[in-house]
Formats: C-alpha cells, sequence, structure tokens
C-alpha cells in the first residue's frame, strides 16, 4: 500500500495577507505582490530574511495571448525574491494547474525536507488592460489549436459548457438549479472586506436573466478577472509553536490526473469524474481521515459547474444529485455544508484556488471575526478541475 | 471594425499534413497507428494506445458517422473570426469506428435543430478557403 504521506501534520500556515481585489488596480502587480508578501510575513511575526523559501504557480489563466512579463502580468517566485532582496535556499513554480495547492505541496515538501525554514506561499493574479481577457485575433491556428480553433471551438467557456450540458442532459437538470450556488457564493463573498463583490449579493433572478455566452453558460457561472494578490507563510510545526498565531496544520494533499487523449480543452464528464473519485481517495490515503470528517471543505467554483463536479466526486451528495443537493439548502453556510463560506472564486473575483485555502487558514485558526463558524476543525481548499487540479486538507489541530 | 476578421486557418505540421490533406477533399481520415492500429485524435508523438514512439500514423477514412456527447450554443466568441457566425452550435461526437474516438465541430443545422445525447450525425465539410476544408457535423437524416 503506497500513499503514506509521512510529511502529516509537519507543516502549517503561520500567516497571511490579501490585498483589495479589484478590476484594475492603481499599482503594478509586482508592487501589489511585494507589499502583500511583507504584510503576510509580519503577521506571521517574521521579518523578511528569515523567509528562505518561495512558491507559487504563476500562469495568467487566459486564452486571450496576453504576453506574461514577470512583476507585470505573473509573478514568480523567484522575481518576488529577488524584489524582497533575499536569496532562498529553495524557490520554484508549480506547473500544472491547480497552482495553490500545487505551491502549497511544493512548499510543504521543501519545508519536511529541510530544503527551507520558512516558505512564502503566494499567488498573483492579473486582468490585463487592454483587449478582452480570453478574445484572441490569432489567424493561423499552429501545433494543438489546430485542430479545435478552425471549428470555433476555443477559450474556456466552451471548454466548461460541453461537460456541464453532458451533465444536465446526464441527469435531466435545469440550468435554473444553479442560482441557488451563484445566490450562496455572492451571499458570503459580499460579507469579505477585500472582495470585488464586497456588499454585492444576487438574487435567484439576476443570476437567470444574466447573459448566457455558451449555452448553459452564463456570465455569472465565470468568476470575473481580477488584479489580486494573497501571500501565506508555511513553516514546521515545531516552530509554527513560538509564533503569534494558531497555527493551521497540513494534514495530507492530492493532485488530479487524467491520461485520456483528447483535444486540447476537451473536458469530457467523465474525465473529470473519474479523477474526481480517484482524487477522494488519495485525500482520504494522504490525510487519514474521511471525507466526512471535514466540517470546512471549500470547493472550487472558478466556473460554477466545477461545484457540482466536486461535491459529487468527493462524496457530499450521490453521482447526479448535486443541482437537487444545492437546491434543497445543502450548501447553505447557515445549516448546510459550507462549501462557499469564503465565497469562492465567484463571490470574491478570480484568484483562483486563493479564496478556498484562505477560508480554510481564516477558519480553523479562529480567525473568521465575524464570519466564524462554530464547527472549523478539518477543512479542504480545492483548486481547478477534479481531473487537472488538487486539494489540500488542512486541521486545527495536529494528528 | 465592419469588417469581419478572418477565421483562424489550421496550419499543417509532419504530424496533421494527412489529415488537412484529406478534409480538403471532404474526407475524414483519421491517424491510425501502424502497429497496433488503434485511432488516435489528434496525433501525438507517441501512439496512447502501445506507446509506440514511432506509430507511422496512417491515415484512414472513416464513415464520418457519430453519435453526439455534448454540445453548446456558442452566442459570443473569443475568436473575432466567428463574430457573424454567432449564435452557432458545437457538438461533441463520438465516432462509431472506435470508443471514446472524439471530435469537436460546428452543428449545421442550427442553434434551433432539437438536440439529444446519442443523437446521430455525419461528417460535412466547411470550405475556410482554397484547399483549406475543416469538418463540421450534420444530424443524420434518419435520427
Amino acid at each position: 500500500m503506497s500513499g503514506a504521506f509521512t510529511a502529516r501534520s509537519q507543516v502549517a500556515i503561520v500567516g497571511y495577507a490579501q490585498s483589495p481585489i479589484v478590476r484594475h488596480a492603481d499599482a503594478p502587480l509586482g508592487a501589489i505582490a511585494v507589499d502583500t508578501a511583507l504584510r503576510a510575513i509580519a503577521d506571521a511575526g517574521l521579518t523578511k530574511d528569515q523567509i528562505d523559501g518561495f512558491t507559487t504557480g504563476s500562469l495568467l489563466p487566459s486564452s486571450g495571448g496576453h504576453a506574461s512579463v514577470d512583476g507585470v502580468s505573473i509573478v514568480t517566485a523567484n522575481w518576488l525574491a529577488e524584489q524582497l532582496r533575499v536569496t532562498p535556499r529553495f524557490a520554484a513554480g508549480f506547473q500544472g494547474f491547480g497552482q495553490v495547492p500545487g505551491a502549497v505541496m511544493l512548499a510543504v515538501n521543501a519545508l519536511a525536507t529541510g530544503a527551507a525554514d520558512y516558505v512564502l506561499v503566494h499567488r498573483a493574479l492579473h486582468n490585463p488592460p487592454r483587449g478582452r481577457y480570453h478574445a484572441n485575433p490569432m489567424t493561423e491556428a499552429r501545433g494543438a489549436m489546430q485542430w479545435t480553433a478552425p471549428q470555433g471551438f476555443f477559450g474556456p467557456l466552451a471548454m466548461i459548457a460541453l461537460p456541464y450540458n453532458e451533465y444536465l442532459q446526464r441527469y435531466n437538470a435545469s440550468r435554473g438549479a444553479m442560482a441557488a450556488v451563484l445566490v450562496e457564493a455572492r451571499a458570503n463573498g459580499a460579507r469579505i472586506p477585500w472582495s470585488y463583490w464586497r456588499d454585492q449579493p444576487i438574487t435567484a433572478d439576476d443570476y437567470l436573466d444574466a447573459r448566457v455566452i455558451a449555452d448553459p453558460i452564463g456570465v455569472l457561472d465565470c468568476d470575473i478577472p481580477v488584479d489580486g494578490v494573497a501571500a501565506f507563510v508555511l513553516t514546521r510545526a515545531d516552530r509554527a509553536r513560538d509564533l503569534p498565531n494558531r497555527p493551521v496544520y497540513v494534514a495530507g494533499y492530492a493532485q488530479g490526473t487524467t491520461h485520456a487523449p483528447r483535444l486540447p480543452m476537451h473536458w469530457p464528464l467523465d474525465d473529470i469524474m473519474g479523477a474526481g473519485f480517484e482524487v477522494a481517495r488519495r485525500l482520504e490515503a494522504s490525510s487519514g481521515l474521511a471525507m466526512r470528517e471535514i466540517d470546512v471543505p471549500q470547493l472550487y467554483d472558478g466556473f460554477s459547474p466545477f461545484v457540482y463536479f466536486w461535491l459529487e466526486s468527493l462524496g457530499y451528495c450521490p453521482v447526479g444529485e448535486a443541482h437537487r443537493f444545492v437546491q434543497d439548502g445543502g450548501i447553505r453556510t447557515d445549516g448546510g455544508l459550507p462549501v462557499l463560506s469564503g465565497g469562492g472564486a465567484l463571490g470574491n473575483g478570480r484568484m483562483h484556488g486563493i479564496p478556498q485555502m484562505l477560508e480554510c487558514y481564516l477558519q480553523l485558526s479562529q480567525r473568521a471575526g465575524d464570519r466564524q463558524l462554530a464547527c472549523a476543525s478539518v477543512g479542504l481548499a480545492c483548486h481547478s478541475s477534479p481531473h487537472y487540479g488538487g486539494a489540500v486538507v488542512y486541521t486545527a489541530e495536529p494528528l | 471594425m465592419n469588417e469581419t476578421p478572418a477565421k483562424p486557418v489550421p496550419v499543417p505540421d509532419a504530424q496533421s499534413a494527412g489529415y488537412w490533406d484529406a478534409t480538403a477533399a471532404h474526407v475524414l481520415a483519421i491517424a491510425r497507428c501502424t502497429h497496433c492500429a488503434t485511432f488516435v485524435h489528434p496525433p501525438g508523438m507517441v501512439c496512447p494506445s502501445c506507446l509506440s514512439t514511432d506509430p507511422r500514423f496512417a491515415f484512414v477514412p472513416v464513415s464520418g458517422r457519430g453519435t453526439v456527447r455534448s454540445w453548446t450554443v456558442l452566442r459570443d466568441s473569443f475568436l473575432p473570426g466567428f463574430r457573424d457566425d454567432v449564435p452557432f452550435v458545437l457538438v461533441d461526437v463520438e465516432l462509431e469506428e472506435q470508443a471514446e474516438l472524439r471530435l469537436i465541430g460546428r452543428l449545421v443545422d442550427g442553434p434551433d435543430a432539437p438536440l439529444h445525447i446519442g443523437d446521430r450525425v455525419t461528417t460535412v465539410f466547411d470550405d475556410l478557403g482554397p484547399g483549406v476544408s475543416v469538418p463540421a457535423f450534420a444530424l443524420a437524416v434518419d435520427a
């Protein structure tokens, strides 16, 4: 039996910072990243010269062909370390999807092996000021794109529309059921001080009236592109005990993977779900905890159908039932399973897996203020699609 | 912004030339591994079935018949060349030759045609320009 995770409870989050989430920031992305990193380090009770590890995932998640310029439209681990004038022993970027859990995995591995003692994990996301976020004026389709773009299959909305419609048709679900997801995400995001959607909850009618772009995907099924940076400091559990904040421990993690030969951005429902069931198995093996033991399971929602896919693949409701589960109050923070209590990407803006990780940290460290949940002992922070992303299990106490 | 920008045309390469040569003649020909006879779309450098690193894919004409696994209606396009085509339907089609052999293309019947998972389609072709045609799909008349 493989899968024993020897770093269980050996690493903890000890501090954080989150910038305001805005459509277009006044300051350059890199400057916001430096400020946010310094705030996180101070929050952890440390100084920048103690930070000897940096990890991130720096992808600019757009099909619009925007240039990736370090410090301007992306922020890599090495760039951030250079600007802070420190020389880390370990700096690395996560290459795949699921950048936020991926960056945490890199940090945990570095800390557990002694490759670093204090790791800053950050994620910087940018909304380019010119041009539509995903629009691409290509007139020639080369490489992988030649198989899909000439037919008009391009970009992430068509990508997610196909498995979502497959879901609706297979389980005789209505598009309108998703209103419960959007209302919940936006209600919670409205209470987050840094959220782009602060004080802007929506009604089910708002959702149903919004423009449909790629049936059944409408504009409100997509998180909004933003400028924003978040940073966390992680260290080993023995060092965490000496720091000011209550540590939140990493119990385990898992990646989702798939190997089906597919066209670019072709995500059939069965690929997503097959990998999702395996992610759940890997998470339980890694953490030693059952999915049912998690009281703050933060599901990824960059596109709303991911909430259904994660709910079902992690076993929080039967396969094919998520559309009923959400309508029956199943994900209501008040009385249901708080899968979007942190607002998610739909309730904060396109911060990728940051809202999920941050909500786990705030709730498990008892730092969520007036949003504090009564039961917050085990958290799960998911990111991306189950078949390309990943998730990290956090606990309030070491296991 | 009055003139519609051009649609992206496929640029054939060493792995795709045989495919686009066939579509130009309105023939759908899918890459097939010379070693294990598995159809592979899109063809890469390694056969995903037998892992041959020298699959010597042959482009073998197929029936063009398949079934609809999913679909979407594009009411906006991130490719400016499709600006005048919206709304249009894209179908995710499983070809009858092999399980999970899937292509995505435009459904020429348009957004008002009733569609269901499992509906049968046949391959047709959209001519993008001289010598450049891309596969699309039409609902089978016996559907």
